[in-house]
């Protein structure tokens, strides 16, 4: 008896802390924000209470669907570009292909370690119509009125932020890979090549299969990730022009906190968890699906 | 060993195109940064492309005194020291609980609890938690930024702190239970020792996110004395004084530290994931 | 391990240290404490160096008086204001916008009237400065300065090698555009990055024009609307201009103050900006192009029932403070804001380039640059600044539909339409 007593002490003694902390700092606001969204607020004035009118209003909103789909295309660069790239470049490191493994590895992860505002506001100084890029196409091209006509598209304009995106992450995710690769047994690659196989069969058959659970794992983070994606494009583009680059936390960022309505900022933020955990659900299934398949 | 290098020569030019092809994308703008942060603002403006005539350090010592870099730096230190130290420690105790404790029913809910976070953006909390820190007093103190440091940092060091002490076997533990060894002596003497590869990279991965965050300094501090170094190199951009030569100097200064902290500790970082981000 | 432990624990220890030093409260010594939160870009040379003049000034002439200073700048200053106003923290004394820029606090009573301090005083203002600012004529905080946001810098001397001469109407302007293209000149350098720059800098001066203020007062008032011709017609010559490729390459990507390069550097023949501009003109202009850059307003645009040759000005930022201050707190902290705004304070801020909203001779020695600046807002009338006067929301409308006006995605007319529609819905 006192044996179990005491276990439960520990395990409450173990957990309490990280519990109270994580309720009181995000839960709790959380919920708070949760209550809001049902309500019209500024801040000073009565609060009203407007029922689901704040989510009716943001999905006939035509700049939080542009920011929607932004939104969606970074998860899809994140899953269907982060993900392939970094697994390619781990592949390519763990098969040792390149000399100077190490070298190109901390090269590749070095934008990693930079805060998201530096990486922002350095890229923007490159593409920018007066920046380094842009300048140097000017003068091979003789042509001082040339810009970056993606830039200018409504459609376009989130590319160079998706390469952004691209290359600020990918490394984080061929280190993960890489890591999981090198726990696989030398051996039985080496058997395989005894027995003749080629490298892509090696990749397919012997790499591949042992990392379908970090695959999930990394798809996961990149899902919330690319939701909550806010520094680099705010310090970047904040989502200009013309809400070109618009993704759904910098309208969460400016309905709340540049125009002061809080019950409607609160709304954008609770959609923005609900999408994640329904991305995140249909990647579980995704999954699922393919263990059994393989089972 | 030539039957090697024949059946991959493919794959090897391959590799190595792509591998030239991402550092120069990463040393390129990184060396652009540099050398033109040696750069008065007008020669910056005048040519974006040209190397430094002599090297105007002012830039650096302007930027330095200007933009008050030495308190924020000694902040940041203090803020990233203090946070990843104590989310670290609670993320292995949690970690611990979850992994060996049993409580299934409880655990998966805690867990899944501690998951959910890894979706909540800072954005999302920051009205309701500017409001409870001035209710409990503790806005603008020090200790109003680490809370949050900590609580927004637990999800992702929990989730690695349990899959790896999952992976302990629990052998090691019973026996120590037999010789009557409490939780607390387990959690010191086996549990602990045991996980030192994921505690290294639980503390640089959470090293890294706490020296570069921005918006909770911001907003949950208002005095010079309390801020910290990305809060500071911000104010660099988007001014009205518009001097490129401060603001590459400055962020320049933002980026070294993590880049030096970085090429340290890389090789604790991988084994961390390679143990702790894989199933059991 | 023991180790990575050891370490973790004398951060924890440093931590605690540190809470303490932080906690530890100053000692009451018979002064007046005040708390401030100004507006200052700590990065630029030129204001700290201001700034720190004022302040030594106020302490060696009013040292009972003890001011603990926070800085904000941009967005972060608005957010950090408003997330202390929701939470009734604000400061004893804040930098407020004569607008509905920092309405958080001026609309919701937050902000004390000086009115009462400042009864026989205002006579030393230019009089737009000390324009009411609240509902019942209230005045929230004092302006330092009275700001023109919409000047046409020319560089007289490019303009003269291309063979030209000050355009008077907008079709001379647009003709002259294929002669300075073809010399792989910019015809218009500016930026709309934002948006702003465009409503601020040049669609408030072009509604003076087509308009007028007594046309605002009506549209704010419900009696006109946006979609009407006035407002069109100010769209137009945006539209005219973009279609025609007048303005820098890329404008609506271009970070603001990024098209400041393309003049200085003698590649632009004109340069659309506000006035606070001639701060940075003095710094990067060479010295020879000092003499030949002029002031100018932008030319006469078809169909003017407002004012003509006119630009927008606005009353400026200054300081005021929160309501809930003592009667001997509000005493010093109106000692402060009237030291900052009035006849001492205003010299200081002169001397570094400023233009006073408080009347005060020029001196000789001040940069050429600013004395054209001063001859400018003295004899240019002057039309309202769109978001000084109406709603910051209504901005996030406005503005991206500008920047749509200027790819062509959208015509003067569903601009127009579109602003008004959430004027209608949302601010009469």
């Amino acid at each position: 008896m006192t044996f179990h007593t005491s276990k439960k002490a520990y395990y409450a003694a173990f957990i309490g802390p990280a519990v109270f902390i994580y309720a009181c700092i995000i839960i709790f606001p959380v919920l708070y924000s949760l209550g809001l969204s049902f309500f019209n607020w500024n801040g000073y004035e009565k609060m009203e209470f407007v029922k689901l009118a704040n989510y009716v209003r943001m999905f006939k909103d035509d700049v939080f669907l542009l920011g929607l789909r932004n939104n969606l295309l970074i998860v899809a660069v994140s899953i269907f570009g982060q993900l392939p790239l970094g697994f390619i470049l781990a592949y390519i490191l763990y098969r040792k292909m390149v000399k100077a493994q190490s070298f190109f590895e901390s090269m590749i992860f070095l934008p990693i370690t930079i805060s998201a505002i530096v990486v922002a506001i350095l890229w923007a100084q490159i593409f920018a119509p007066t920046g380094l890029y842009t300048t140097l196409i000017q003068r091979l091209t003789d042509n001082p009125r040339y810009i970056m006509a993606v830039a200018q598209d409504k459609q376009l304009a989130i590319l160079p932020i998706l390469f952004v995106v691209l290359w600020m992450y990918t490394g984080m995710y061929m280190v993960i890979f890489l890591a999981s690769m090198q726990k696989i047994s030398p051996s039985v690659i080496e058997s395989a090549i005894i027995d003749g196989a080629s490298e892509f069969q090696i990749l397919m058959k012997i790499v591949a299969p042992s990392m379908s659970n970090i695959l999930f794992t990394t798809a996961v983070f990149a899902i919330a990730g690319s939701l909550k994606s806010f520094d680099l494009i705010f310090a970047m583009t904040s989502g200009g022009p013309a809400h070109y680059t618009e993704v759904i936390a910098i309208y969460m960022y400016t309905n709340t906190f540049k125009y002061y309505n809080y019950g409607f900022g609160s709304a954008v933020s609770i959609v923005i968890v609900a999408l994640s955990m329904g991305l995140i659900t249909i990647a579980q299934k995704v999954y699922g699906f393919f263990e059994k398949k393989y089972e | 060993m030539t039957i090697h290098n024949e059946r991959t020569t493919g794959w090897r030019v391959f590799a190595y195109i792509v591998m030239v092809f991402f550092t120069l994308l990463t040393i390129g703008p990184l060396f652009w940064l540099f050398y033109s942060s040696l750069k008065p603002h007008q020669d910056i403006i005048q040519n974006i492309f040209s190397f430094p005539k002599t090297l105007f350090f002012e830039n650096y010592t302007e930027a330095w005194r200007l933009g008050k870099l030495g308190i924020y730096s000694m902040n940041s230190i203090i803020y990233t020291a203090i946070a990843t130290g104590a989310t670290t420690m609670l993320a292995l105790m949690t970690g611990y609980g979850f992994a060996k404790f049993g409580y299934d029913k409880l655990t998966g809910f805690f867990y899944k609890f501690f998951i959910l976070g890894m979706l909540i953006t800072a954005h999302s909390v920051l009205v309701p938690l500017f409001l409870l820190e001035v209710k409990l007093n503790i806005d603008d103190t020090r200790i109003g930024v680490i809370l949050p440091y900590i609580a927004f940092g637990l999800p992702f060091l929990i989730y690695l702190a349990t899959s790896y002490i999952k992976g302990i076997p629990s052998a090691l533990e019973e026996a120590a239970l037999i010789d009557g060894a409490n939780y607390g002596q387990i959690f010191r003497m086996v549990i602990l020792p045991m996980a030192v590869p994921v505690t290294a990279t639980m503390i640089i991965y959470n090293f890294l996110g706490n020296w570069n965050e921005f918006i909770f300094v911001f907003i949950l501090t208002s005095k010079t004395a309390l801020r910290s170094l990305p809060v500071g190199i911000n104010a660099f951009a988007g001014g009205m004084s518009r001097n490129y030569g401060l603001q590459f100097a400055a962020l320049v200064i933002g980026t070294i530290p993590m880049i030096v902290f970085y090429l340290f500790f890389h090789k604790q970082l991988k084994k961390g994931f390679s143990a702790g981000a894989v199933k059991e | 391990m023991k180790r990575v432990l050891g370490i973790i624990l004398v951060l924890l220890a440093v931590g605690s240290l540190a809470f303490a030093q932080a906690q530890a409260e100053t000692v009451d010594d018979g002064k007046v404490k005040l708390s401030m939160f100004h507006y200052l870009d700590l990065t630029d040379p030129v204001a700290t160096a201001n700034w720190d003049i004022l302040l030594s000034t106020f302490e060696a002439t009013y040292p009972e008086i003890e001011l603990e200073i926070e800085y904000g700048f941009n967005e972060p200053y608005h957010d950090k204001l408003q997330a202390m106003a929701i939470a009734n923290q604000l400061p004893d004394i804040m930098f407020l916008w004569p607008g509905k820029r920092t309405g958080m606090v001026t609309s919701a009573g937050k902000a004390k009237d000086l009115s009462p301090w400042l009864e026989g005083k205002l006579d030393g203002f230019s009089p737009t400065a000390v324009a009411a600012q609240g509902p019942n004529g209230e005045i929230f905080e004092l302006p330092e300065q009275v700001t023109a946001t919409h000047v046409m810098y020319t560089n007289e001397k490019l303009m003269a090698e291309l063979g030209l001469t000050l355009p008077k109407t907008l079709d001379e302007m647009v003709a002259q555009g294929d002669v300075i293209r073809a010399a792989g000149y910019t015809p218009i350098a500016m930026t709309n990055g934002d948006g702003w720059q465009m409503q601020s800098c040049f669609l408030s001066a072009l509604i003076d024009r087509t308009g007028g203020r007594k046309w605002m007062d009506s549209a704010l008032a419900g009696d006109v609307s946006f979609a009407d011709d006035e407002f069109i017609n100010a769209l137009n010559v945006i539209d005219v201009l973009a279609k025609n490729d007048m303005f820098s390459a890329g404008i609506n990507t271009l970070n603001y103050g990024s098209a400041l390069t393309e003049f200085v550097t003698g590649k632009a023949v004109y340069y659309i900006d506000g006035g606070w501009r001639v701060n940075n003109l003095n710094g990067e202009l060479p010295a020879d192009m000092v003499d030949y850059v002029t002031l100018n307003v932008f030319p006469s645009v078809p169909m003017e029932n407002g004012q003509a040759a006119s630009t927008a000005a606005v009353a400026g930022t200054g300081h005021g403070m929160n309501a809930n201050l003592s009667d001997a707190e509000a005493d010093a902290a109106f000692k402060w804001i009237w030291f900052y705004s009035g006849p001492v304070g205003s010299a200081i801020r002169q001397s570094f380039g400023a233009l006073p909203a408080y009347k005060i001779p020029m001196p000789n020695d001040i940069d050429p640059l600013t004395v054209k600046l001063s001859e400018f807002v003295n004899n240019t009338p002057s039309g309202y600044v769109i978001d000084a006067v109406m709603d910051g929301e209504g901005m996030g409308v406005l503005h991206p539909a500008l920047q749509e006006l200027i790819f062509g995605t959208k015509t003067p007319e569903e601009v127009g339409a579109e602003y008004e529609a959430w004027v209608a819905a949302n601010e009469r």
